[in-house]
Order: C-alpha cells, then sequence, then structure tokens
C-alpha cells in the first residue's frame, strides 16, 4: 500500500518537475513547481516528519511561490523562448543524466553499506516540533541566530538593488 | 670580524632610493651622478678594507660568515640575510666595486644632457646592490634574489632608450631569455635542497652547509641532474649556448651599461656560480663534460660571428660571448682558479675596450651630427683614422686590444693560456682535451683578428665621413678618459698576480698568487678529486706546454697580421673575400641565422599556437556548434569554444560538468 | 515536558562578529536618520571600527575558546583569518569613497555590506559546525551578491551581480548537499564530531556516501576560491563589480573559502587525505594553467587581474594539496600577502580609470611612469610581488607554498607551480612595459589621490615589502596558526 502511494507521489512529482523547465508560460511553470512542492511535503510525511512537511508547505508553497506567481502576473512577464540555445539541451542532458547516474549509485551502494536503523520511537513521542525546537535553543543556538543576520542582510539588500531612489 | 660587509650593498641601496625618489626633483647632474658614483666609491672602500683583512688572516681562517638577520625559517628550512665573505667573494666585490665605479664616473660623462638621468643612475646603483647581493649572499636563495635583481636591471636598462621600438624588443628578449635560465637555477635549487634533506637529513640551502656536507652527495646521477639546471640558469644569465642571442641585442642599452652589465660583472654571474658550487661540479662529469664543450663551442662559434660584424659595440658583444665561453670552458676543465682569474682579467680590458667604444661613439655621434649627416655613429665603416683625433682613446682601446688578443706579458695572456692549458692537461675529459684545446686556440686566432680589425678600421686609415664632421671629431673629457686610463693600466699589469707556474719557474719561482689565494674555495673540490680520481691526470712534460704557449701566441700573431693585410695594407682584400665566398659572408655576418632559427623554431610556432588557440577555436567550431552534435570532435571542441561565452548556462553547465567528472572519478576508481 | 537547558555560553569567540553586526546596524540607522547625498562619512565610521574590532581580534591571540557547544571557536587559525578579512575590508572601505563618488553611487549601504560580508567570512573560519559554516558563507555571499551589483545605474555592474548571484546558488546547492550527505554518514554536523566517527569507521574511505559527501562540498568551496573549472564567474563578476568591491572580492571571500576548507578537510577528514591531496592537486594544476594561460591576452585590466586571482587561487590550491603544516601555513602567508598586493594594484586600477569604468585596459598605462613616478613605482611592487619576484610578499609566499609540496614529496607539483608562475611574469611584466617603456598616447588627467586611497596604498605597499624583507615574523604567527589538529 505504502509502495503504491510512494509510487503514484513520485510520478505526479516528476512529471511536475519536468513540466517547471518544459512549460512555456512561466505561470505554469510556477504552479507545476507548487505541485513539485507537494509532492516533496508527501515524502516528509511519509519519513515521519510532519514538521518539516508542514514547512514545506507553507513556505515553499505557500509564501515563496505565491510571491513568484503574484511577480510574474503583475510584470506581466514574458519570456521569449527562442531555441537559440537549445543546443544546449544536448550538454546538458548528458551532465543531467551522469548526475542521475551518480547519485543512484551514491544511493545504492550507501543503502547497502548501512544496516537499516530502527526508529528512534523516543524522538517519535516527543514529536519533531518540540524536538527541532529544543535542538535550535541549544546546540544550534548559533546558527539560529545567524539567520536573523541573513534575513537582515536579505532585506538591506533588496531595498539597494530594488528601490527606486536611496 | 667583517662586521661592516653588509655596509657594501647598503650604500648603492641607499644611492638608488635617493635618485629613483628624489632624482626628479633633484634635477642637477652633478648632484646625482655625484651621489650615484660616490655610493659604490664608498662600497669601493669597505671591499677594500674587507679584503685587507681577509688578506691578514691565516688561510685556513678566510672564511666568515655575517647574518644580518633571519629571513625564512619554515619548520627545517632556514634562510637568513646574511653575507659570506671568502677569497671568491672578495675577488667579486672588489671587480664590482672597482670596476663600478669606474664606470660610474664615465657614465656622469657620458649621460651628459640624457632625458632621464636620475632614471639612470637610479638603475645603476639598484644592479650595484643586486649584483652585491649575488655574489655575497650565503645562500641559494639569496643569491636567487640577487640573480633575478640584476636579470631585472638589465632588463630596464637595456630598455633605457624606450622609444627605440628595438630597445623594448630587446630588452624583453634579454628577460625572456634570462627567466628561461632562471627556471633551471630554481629547479637546481629546489632539487639540491630536496635531495639533501629527503635523504641525508640535511636540510640546508646555506653554500658552507652544503659544501661541508658535500661528501653525502654521489658521483654523477641526481648531482648531474642539479648542476645541469644551475648551468642552464648559467646559460642564460651568461649568454651561453643556446640562449646567448640576447646579449648582441642587449648592446641597444647606452654603452656604461654594456660594459658595466653585459661584460664586465652580470654575464659573469653564471662563472661565478659555478666556481661558488664547485664541490657539486666537480662530482658530475657528464656535467663537467657538457660545460666545456659548451664554452669551447661558445668561445669559437661567437668568435667566428665577430669577424664579420661592422657594428663597434656587436663586434665586442660577440667578443664577450666568445670569452665568457672560455671561462665555461675553464670551469669544464675543473680549473675553477683560471676561469675566475679570466673573470677578472676579462673585467678590466673588455671594460676598457666598451668605455671605449662608447667615448669613440660619442664623438662620432657629435661629429655627425653637426654634419647633419645620418650615418649610424656605430658603424665601423663610418669611422676610420680616428687615432690622431683621439689619442688617448686610442692608446687605451690598443692596449686592452693587446690584452684580449693574448700577447705576452698583458693580462689576457696569462689568464688565457693557463684555461687553453688547464683545457689541454686537465683529467677529466681525456682525449677530448686535444678537441677542447683546438677549438680555443683557433677562437683565439679568431679573437686576435676580429679584435684587430676593429681597432684597425676604427683608429687607422683615412676617415670614412665627410670632412665637415671630421673637424667636429675630438677627445673625450677628462671624466671619460679617466676611467679608460686606469683600466687600460689594469688591463696591461692586471695579469701578474696570478702568472701560470711555468711561466713564473721560469722567471724564478713567483708563485701563482692568485690560485694559492683562492685555493681555500675549492677545498672540497681538491678533497673529492685526491680521493675519486679516475682518470689519472695527463702530465705533458714542460716542453709542451711551452710549445702549446708558443703556438697559441703564433696563432694569435697571425690573427693579427691577417687583420693588417686586410685592413691596412691591402684595402681590397675584405671585398674581393667576400666576393668570392658571397655565401659563407652571408652566413657570417648574419650570425648563421640563429637569431631567424630561434624565430622558426620557436618563437613562431608559439605565436602560432596561441592565435589558434584564440581565433582558430572560433573558426573551426562554429559550423560544428551550429551543424548540432553529429561530429563528436567537433561537439567536443564546441564545448571548449563555449567555455568563456558569457552565457550563464555555459558557466553552470562547466561547473555540473567538473562536479559529475569529479563524482565520478571518485567513485568508480 | 521537561525545561530546555541552555548550553553555558562563551561569546569570546564570537565577539567581533557581534561588534562588527552592532557597528553595521548602527551605520545603516544614521544612513536613514541623517539627511545629506554625502555618505563618506560613514566608511571613516567603518574604517575606525574596523581597526579597533581588528584590534580587539588580535588581542585573543592564544586564547583558545570553544563556544555554542562546539558550533564556534577561537583558536590562532581563526584569529590569523579573521586578521585579513579586516584587513581588506579595511582596505576596500578606504577605496570605495573616491570610486563610489566617482561613479555616482556613494549609498549609505556599502559599508554595512561590507561588514556584513565580514562577519559572514568570520563565521566561515571559526565555525566548528557544517551549519553555522554553511550560514556564514550564505552571509558572505548575498552580501557580495549585492556589492557586485552596487552600481545599479551601470548595466556592467547588474551583469555581474546576477551572474554572482545565479551560479553563487547554484554552487551552494552542491555545498549544501554535500553537507547533507556527510550528515546522512555521520550523524553529526560538528566537525569534530564526524573525525570521531570517522575513526571509529574500519574503512572511511570505502564509505561512499561521505566521500561523495566530502566531494561535493569541496566543489563548492572551490567555486568561492574560483579554482577551475568552478572559475568561469570570476572573469565576468570581477570586470563589471565596482572596483573596489572587486579588490574586496578577491582578497577576502577567497580567504574565507580556504579557512572553511582547510579546517573541515584537515580536521574532518584527515582519514581522506590521499583523496582530497590528490583532487587538489588536479585543481591546482588545472587552476594555475587555465588562469595564467587566459591572462596572457587581456587588455582589460580587471579582466586581466581576475585572471589573476585564479591563478593565485592555483597557487594557493598547491599548499593545501601538500595538506601539511607548511603548506598549510603557506597557505595562510599567502592569503594575507595576497590581499595587500591585489588590493593594491586594484587601487592603481582605480586611479586610472575614469568615470563608468573607461580607460580599464593594460593600454591605459602607457607613459604613467613619467606622469607620476611614485605611484608607477608603487604599482610596480605590487606587479612584481604578484609575479613572485624577490624580494616581495609574494615571492616568499609562493616559496612557502612551493616548499610544502615539496616536503609532501608532491615535487612535480611544485615544478608546474615554478613553471606557471614565469608564465605569470609576462603579463604582469607587460602592465611596466606599458609604464615605463611607452608614452603617453594621448593627455589625459589621472584621478588625483585623496587622502584614504594614499593611506591604502601605503599600507599595501608596505605589507608587500615587509613580508617579503622580514617575513619570518608574521610567518612565525602563521605556523601557529597552522597547527590545527
Amino acid at each position: 500500500m505504502e509502495t503504491l502511494f510512494f509510487l503514484i507521489v513520485s510520478i505526479v512529482a516528476i512529471a511536475s518537475a519536468v513540466m517547471v523547465i518544459a512549460c512555456r508560460n512561466p505561470i505554469n511553470s510556477a504552479l507545476s513547481l507548487i505541485l513539485t512542492f507537494f509532492c516533496l511535503a508527501t515524502y516528509y510525511v511519509m519519513l515521519d516528519a510532519p514538521f518539516l512537511a508542514a514547512v514545506q508547505v507553507m513556505v515553499y508553497a505557500g509564501a515563496i511561490m505565491v510571491l513568484i506567481v503574484f511577480t510574474i502576473m503583475l510584470l506581466n512577464i514574458r519570456i521569449d523562448a527562442t531555441r537559440r540555445h537549445s543546443h544546449m539541451i544536448f550538454f546538458g542532458s548528458i551532465v543531467g543524466f551522469a548526475t542521475l547516474f551518480n547519485t543512484v549509485y551514491i544511493v545504492m551502494k550507501s543503502r547497502a553499506a548501512t544496516p537499516a536503523t530502527t526508529v528512534n520511537v523516543e524522538a517519535l513521542k516527543a514529536g519533531h516540533t518540540e524536538l527541532i525546537g529544543r535542538e535550535m535553543f541549544t546546540n544550534f543556538l548559533l546558527p539560529f541566530e545567524i539567520t536573523s543576520i541573513l534575513l537582515l542582510v536579505a532585506i538591506v539588500g533588496a531595498v539597494v538593488i530594488a528601490k527606486k531612489k536611496i | 670580524m667583517f662586521d661592516n660587509v653588509w655596509l657594501i650593498p647598503l650604500f648603492p641601496l641607499i644611492g638608488f632610493l635617493i635618485n629613483g625618489l628624489f632624482g626628479k626633483k633633484i634635477k642637477n647632474e652633478t648632484v646625482i651622478g655625484g651621489i650615484g658614483a660616490f655610493a659604490v666609491l664608498c662600497s669601493f672602500v669597505v671591499s677594500c678594507m674587507t679584503i685587507l683583512r681577509l688578506l691578514s688572516l691565516p688561510i685556513e681562517e678566510r672564511l666568515a660568515e655575517v647574518k644580518v638577520f633571519t629571513w625564512i625559517t619554515s619548520g627545517n628550512f632556514n634562510a637568513d640575510i646574511a653575507f659570506l665573505v671568502d677569497p671568491l667573494s672578495c675577488v667579486m666585490i672588489m671587480v664590482v666595486t672597482g670596476v663600478g665605479f669606474l664606470i660610474h664616473l664615465y657614465s656622469i660623462g657620458y649621460m651628459h644632457g640624457e632625458e632621464g638621468f636620475y632614471r639612470f643612475f637610479a638603475y645603476l646603483n639598484l644592479f650595484m646592490f643586486s649584483m652585491l647581493l649575488l655574489v655575497l649572499g650565503n645562500n641559494l636563495l639569496l643569491m636567487f634574489v640577487g640573480w633575478e635583481g640584476v636579470g631585472l636591471c638589465s632588463y630596464l636598462l637595456i630598455g633605457y632608450y624606450f622609444h627605440k621600438k628595438s630597445a623594448g624588443d630587446a630588452g624583453k628578449k634579454a628577460f625572456v631569455m634570462n627567466r628561461v635560465g632562471d627556471f633551471g637555477f630554481l629547479l637546481g635549487g629546489f632539487a639540491l635542497f630536496w635531495y639533501l634533506g629527503a635523504s641525508h637529513n640535511v636540510w640546508t640551502i646555506q653554500f658552507t652547509e652544503i659544501a661541508k656536507n658535500s661528501h653525502l652527495l654521489p658521483t654523477g646521477g641526481i648531482v648531474t641532474v642539479i648542476t645541469l639546471c644551475f648551468f642552464l640558469g648559467a646559460t642564460g644569465k651568461s649568454a651561453q649556448i643556446p640562449l646567448y642571442t640576447w646579449l648582441p641585442d642587449a648592446m641597444e642599452g647606452p654603452t656604461p651599461v654594456s660594459a658595466l652589465i653585459h661584460a664586465a660583472t652580470m654575464v659573469t654571474a653564471g662563472v661565478y656560480m659555478i666556481a661558488r658550487m664547485n664541490f657539486l661540479f666537480i662530482r658530475s662529469p657528464e656535467t663537467l663534460m657538457v660545460v666545456a664543450v659548451i664554452g669551447a663551442c661558445t668561445a669559437l662559434f661567437a668568435a667566428t660571428i665577430g669577424t664579420a660584424q661592422y657594428d663597434i659595440k656587436r663586434v665586442l658583444a660577440y667578443s664577450t660571448v666568445s670569452q665568457l665561453g672560455y671561462m665555461f670552458l675553464a670551469m669544464g676543465a675543473g680549473a675553477f682558479a683560471a676561469g675566475i682569474f679570466h673573470l677578472m682579467t676579462h673585467a678590466f680590458f673588455k671594460a676598457c675596450l666598451f668605455l671605449g667604444s662608447g667615448a669613440v661613439i660619442h664623438s662620432m655621434h657629435e661629429a655627425l651630427h653637426h654634419a647633419h649627416s645620418h650615418d649610424d655613429p656605430q658603424d665601423m665603416r663610418n669611422m676610420g683614422g680616428l687615432k690622431s683625433k683621439m689619442p688617448l682613446t686610442f692608446m687605451t682601446f690598443l692596449l686592452a686590444t693587446i690584452a684580449i688578443a693574448g700577447i705576452p706579458g698583458f693580462s689576457g695572456f696569462f689568464s688565457k693560456d693557463e684555461i687553453l692549458w688547464q683545457a689541454f692537461s686537465n683529467q677529466h675529459h681525456g682525449s677530448l682535451n686535444y678537441l677542447l684545446w683546438g677549438m680555443g686556440a683557433i677562437a683565439a686566432g679568431l679573437t686576435a683578428f676580429y679584435m684587430f680589425r676593429l681597432v684597425f678600421m676604427t683608429f687607422y686609415g683615412e676617415s670614412r665621413i665627410t670632412p665637415k664632421a671630421k673637424d667636429h671629431l675630438h677627445e673625450s673629457p677628462m671624466i671619460i678618459v679617466f676611467p679608460l686610463l686606469v683600466l687600460a693600466a689594469l688591463s696591461v699589469i692586471g695579469g701578474y698576480i696570478g702568472m701560470p707556474k711555468i711561466i713564473g719557474d721560469a722567471l724564478g719561482g713567483i708563485p701563482n698568487y692568485f690560485e694559492h689565494y683562492l685555493e681555500p674555495v675549492f677545498r672540497y673540490s681538491e678533497e673529492y678529486l685526491s680521493q675519486h680520481s679516475q682518470h689519472t691526470a695527463l702530465h705533458p712534460s714542460h716542453a709542451v706546454e711551452w710549445g702549446l704557449m708558443g703556438l697559441s701566441v703564433l696563432i694569435a700573431l697571425a690573427g693579427i697580421t691577417v687583420a693588417f693585410t686586410m685592413y691596412v695594407k691591402n684595402r681590397e682584400l675584405p671585398s674581393r673575400f667576400t666576393a668570392t665566398f658571397p655565401a659563407l659572408h652571408r652566413a657570417v655576418y648574419n650570425k648563421w641565422y640563429i637569431d631567424e632559427l630561434y624565430d622558426f623554431a620557436i618563437v613562431n610556432p608559439v605565436k602560432a599556437a596561441g592565435r589558434f588557440l584564440w581565433k582558430g577555436f572560433d573558426v573551426v567550431i562554429v559550423d560544428g556548434a551550429v551543424n548540432g552534435v553529429a561530429n563528436i570532435v567537433m561537439a567536443f571542441a564546441g564545448v571548449i569554444r563555449y567555455l568563456q561565452s558569457g552565457f550563464i548556462y555555459n558557466y553552470a553547465w562547466t561547473m555540473a560538468f567538473g562536479v559529475v567528472v569529479i563524482l565520478g572519478y571518485y567513485l568508480f576508481k | 515536558m521537561d525545561m530546555i537547558t541552555f548550553p553555558t555560553i562563551d561569546m569570546t569567540p564570537i565577539l567581533p562578529e557581534i561588534y562588527l553586526s552592532l557597528l553595521a546596524m548602527a551605520l545603516l540607522l544614521i544612513n536613514v536618520f541623517m539627511p545629506g547625498r554625502q555618505k563618506g562619512y560613514l566608511g571613516y565610521i567603518s574604517f575606525v571600527g574596523v581597526v579597533a574590532i581588528a584590534v580587539m581580534t588580535a588581542s585573543g591571540w592564544g586564547i583558545e575558546v570553544s563556544s555554542f557547544s562546539g558550533s564556534v571557536i577561537q583558536d590562532k587559525f581563526a584569529i590569523f583569518f579573521k586578521i585579513i578579512f579586516l584587513l581588506s575590508a579595511g582596505l576596500s572601505i578606504l577605496l570605495s569613497d573616491q570610486y563610489m563618488e566617482r561613479e555616482g553611487c556613494n549609498h549609505g549601504e556599502l559599508y554595512p555590506l561590507i561588514l556584513f560580508t565580514v562577519v559572514g567570512m568570520m563565521l566561515m573560519a571559526c565555525g566548528t559546525d557544517l551549519m553555522t559554516i554553511f550560514l556564514g558563507l550564505e552571509v558572505m555571499s548575498v552580501s557580495l551578491y549585492i556589492l557586485a551589483g552596487f552600481n545599479r545605474a551601470n548595466i556592467k555592474s547588474n551583469e555581474s551581480g546576477l551572474k554572482y548571484f545565479l551560479l553563487g546558488a547554484f554552487s551552494t546547492g552542491f555545498l549544501l548537499y554535500g553537507m547533507a550527505l556527510t550528515y546522512g554518514a555521520t550523524g553529526t554536523t560538528r566537525i569534530f564530531g564526524i573525525s570521531g566517527q570517522l575513526s571509529q569507521m574500519a574503512a572511511p574511505a570505502a564509505n561512499i556516501m561521505l566521500l561523495a559527501g566530502m566531494l561535493l562540498m569541496i566543489t563548492g568551496f572551490a567555486f568561492k576560491i574560483a579554482a577551475a573549472p568552478f572559475h568561469m564567474w570570476t572573469p565576468d563578476v570581477y570586470e563589471g563589480a565596482p572596483t573596489p568591491m572587486t579588490a574586496f572580492m578577491s582578497a577576502g571571500p577567497k580567504a574565507a573559502g580556504f579557512a572553511a576548507a582547510i579546517r573541515i578537510l584537515v580536521i574532518s577528514f584527515p582519514a581522506l587525505q590521499p583523496d582530497w591531496s590528490q583532487l587538489f592537486w588536479i585543481l591546482a594544476v588545472l587552476t594555475m594553467t587555465i588562469g595564467n594561460i587566459t591572462a596572457l591576452r587581456q587588455d582589460n585590466i580587471k579582466r586581466m587581474l581576475a585572471y589573476s586571482s585564479i591563478a593565485h587561487a592555483g597557487y594557493a590550491l598547491v599548499g593545501f594539496a601538500a595538506g601539511n603544516e607548511t603548506g598549510v601555513a603557506g597557505v595562510l602567508f599567502y592569503m594575507l600577502s595576497y590581499a595587500f598586493m591585489n588590493i593594491g594594484a586594484f587601487a592603481i586600477v582605480i586611479l586610472i580609470a575614469k568615470k563608468g569604468e573607461t580607460n580599464g585596459t593594460v593600454q591605459d598605462f602607457a607613459g604613467f611612469a613619467f606622469k607620476r613616478p611614485l605611484l608607477a613605482a608603487v604599482m610596480s611592487l605590487f606587479l612584481f610581488s604578484l609575479a613572485g619576484m624577490p624580494p616581495t610578499a609574494g615571492f616568499i609566499g609562493k616559496f612557502y607554498l612551493f616548499s610544502g609540496a615539496v616536503q609532501q614529496g608532491y615535487v612535480w607539483l611544485a615544478i608546474i607551480g615554478v613553471i606557471n608562475s614565469a608564465v605569470s611574469v609576462y603579463y604582469y611584466l607587460r602592465v611596466m612595459v606599458f609604464m615605463y617603456m611607452k608614452n603617453p598616447s594621448e593627455e589625459f588627467e589621472w584621478a588625483t589621490v585623496t587622502a584614504p586611497v594614499a593611506l591604502a596604498l601605503i599600507i599595501s605597499a608596505a605589507g608587500s615589502i615587509i613580508l617579503g624583507v622580514v617575513p619570518s615574523y608574521v610567518m612565525q604567527f602563521a605556523q601557529q596558526a597552522a597547527k590545527l589538529i
């Protein structure tokens, strides 16, 4: 049952990912991307990581993609998809398939090497949200704080790049 | 003991800083020149004090190292700013500062009124600094610093008249060829350091330490590799085959530069370096042979070219290359002292010759200028009859010419004869010795020929310029003549401190002071030879030695006679000669087409390859890219064409490709 | 539900970062609330701040503190690099005012962004946790993307920023993937923890996931230090970015990339050293050669210096490939010398060019020596140092790098390095030929030297000389810093 579900989700994920780059219309691309993100969130759920799944949906599919779609519509962007550089498809696909091959190899080999770990029941009981929260405020306090600097820089950057008059 | 030896390089450095930074503001030529010359004079005085103190010590204590400060330390590697005082470095500093000072004096007169006067003196002082660093440095690295420094100054000074394209090109050529040599030097240094360290745990680049541990080194093998690398460095700096073509072109620089850098000091750095590392070279019979053969070939080859040049400075340039060949011949014969001796006497007479030619050119230039003639003031075909116009210059020039020609009693005779004798009788090269001697002797004859040809064409006969211009020919001012006089005197008497043993014995037991003086420097080589003598030394009888000496003198005299016949008595001979053997003359005149050969074999292919990489790909590949991917070769070339296209997806693709290749290699290795 | 017990926190290791961030935020506020178009004074404030923070950072030398449960450390290695970052930032700030004024983009946001970049770089140098290092790298990168595109009116600058952003994001993907795989293989992100896990593994080199993680991290850092084949962004980005920022980018972030890569590889992956040494061997050769060969024919001075900076990354990789103490100390020393000489060279480029970056070619140096002998002499000094001619900092730096390689037995690598530096002499010399041996083609005015630029030139020139003549003083610090394990 789970395997079947996984297969269906995977097919949708791959198809939507292909759509992202195949669509001529940017709106369609963006919408396909949202679909991809949903599929990824489904994976997280299947991996017993509900918190990540929720974040995935809220932040990526929700906030970021909506912003992107808004921008596209607002600016009415028309991407002039000429086929000038279509030969890159060939070179690109070589590298793409090689990457795929490498990745598959890494995964297969690693899976063979490491025994299946037992599920940490303690962690499941405590709940991911709490666990992540704990880690963030203890062991990973510093990275957590640094993100605030990162956000500040991004905001300043956005102002510098986009504001009409500074 | 020698605590103030660091002052020797310091004075020229100060001179350089003053003239370099404030020269443009000072403007007054006397002050600028005075500062430059005075700095060198100070160094000369300190050098004199140093050598006197050294001589006052017993022979076995004549070695001192003066550390100024620690320069680099890293793990087991250590290099200090430290100076080595021993008989060899003392000879060198005496020659460098002594001749250097005279040439500085001369330059004040010679460069009078030139644009960028201060620049000239600043560079000259910087050169002195680097050269003194080179000869005084107690380790390989410091020597290399000086080595690079003199190369740089040489480059700057060759290109001094930068508005002349030929000057810039000559500078570039010199720099490139020297870089090839430097590369050899560096490799040799690395290899030596690494070998001693890795296999014997002696991590050092200090000359004295390497010498002390030289018994750890094998004969041949790695030592051959190391010494050949060093020798490559020497061929670049000292203009030996195959890297000699830059030196004649270097004559584009002002004449004092030619005298100082391209005759007396810098070009002898290669010889000095080999003498400094004699304990290495002696351990590789193969290298010694290469050095000897290259030296003999260069001596002969450059001498032939010298016979057909008309530019007075070019004749002297080829003569310098040829004489340097002699020095390398001596090094290759294991006669290090003889080589250094020739280095010294050569510095005297060649500096004198160059400065004399400078005086001639100066005078010719002014005369032609007054007559509004555009003839080349350096072309000997425009000269003639200068004897009466410039008597002092003529006298000094003649003395130096006799010295270089090897006429008995003059300095060049003693040193050259010693080299020829060592080439004949050394224990390293077996029957090759006869050939080496033969080449050296023929070169000596050619030297006498072309030098007297030069004298006869320049000073004898009738002047070949217009009478109007002729009236303007005059003797140079005292500041130019004085250095000539001193150098001429040295060319005459400088040889007596190093009389070959056989002559000394004949004269009642006068020892070869110079050789004895240098003995401690070559102690380790002597030790090695006494232990590993493979060939028994040839011991030809005294009769043979006298005979050979006589023969070489006869050859020299023959050369002079031919020159006299061709250029004084029977003036048509040269033209008839060229008419009879046009091909030969053209070949010699064109320097055996070596430059053209280099252009053809090296320079042009490199340029073409560069052009191909840059333009060729575009042309060749565009079609392939448009046609798609049918042809794999084309596709591959297309990848390269896109490498730096400015398109972001190309860059991203290259990155991804790199990642895939790296991952693939390591995962499936 | 039990209470969260916070680990004890010692702020010492990140004090410089904290002060820099505070300074940057203060400057942002000042910029907003102080009227007027002239924002040059912000530069002076930030310069003074940088100097003060540098003094404070240096005073921590010898005091080793690890904090935030092992996320961050203060050790000699980190301090040495922090000084390099502050130095390059300080010099670039000095150069900025005049240039930005001329280009008409002297916005107050510039200085806070530079300071934030330094914060990011510092976190990369002192982070001992993959997360910290990654976030530091992101802070640095995001700031740099903006700085590269800071001259908004200039299309080239826009292009520069955008290209840097897109490719940077791309490479960050690799880096992050590598970190994730490493975490997956070892179960920790602490770099000391990783090394502990590795020492327990029977054959860490056979662990594919770990190996792939390490390789991907290397490619991520290779992008930041502009190593071939991840170097292609460099010429375009360097050319378009405002010149002071180019100078900054070429010195600081490159050093930061090295700092993080060295710390991760030397501490976490000593077991895999044969692998990464070999990889860096190849990357070093590729990088040096591509950089130098391509630089040979560049006329645009900024592109030439960009390729030259690629080549210099290659030299530094030689020391990294050696992986021994001499080599690592060589990298540290080289990064410091490179900051001096390269920023100095860019300072002269700023003086040569006119508004809109016209006169940015090698030919425009024609006759410079006759008009401005002192500046030409200083430029020659920088070029000599870049070419690795003794007795300058560049020579000593290369010397240490190559001798590190020789000590490790990588004689060929050292030889290739020497050949490369011989090749590089040509294009540096070309500039000198134009300065000293060509007549100025036409009369044109060079910018006047303002006081800050003069100060920057003095500092860089002094650094290039002092590190060359008496390197042992600084080298001893570098050697202490290189004792990582």
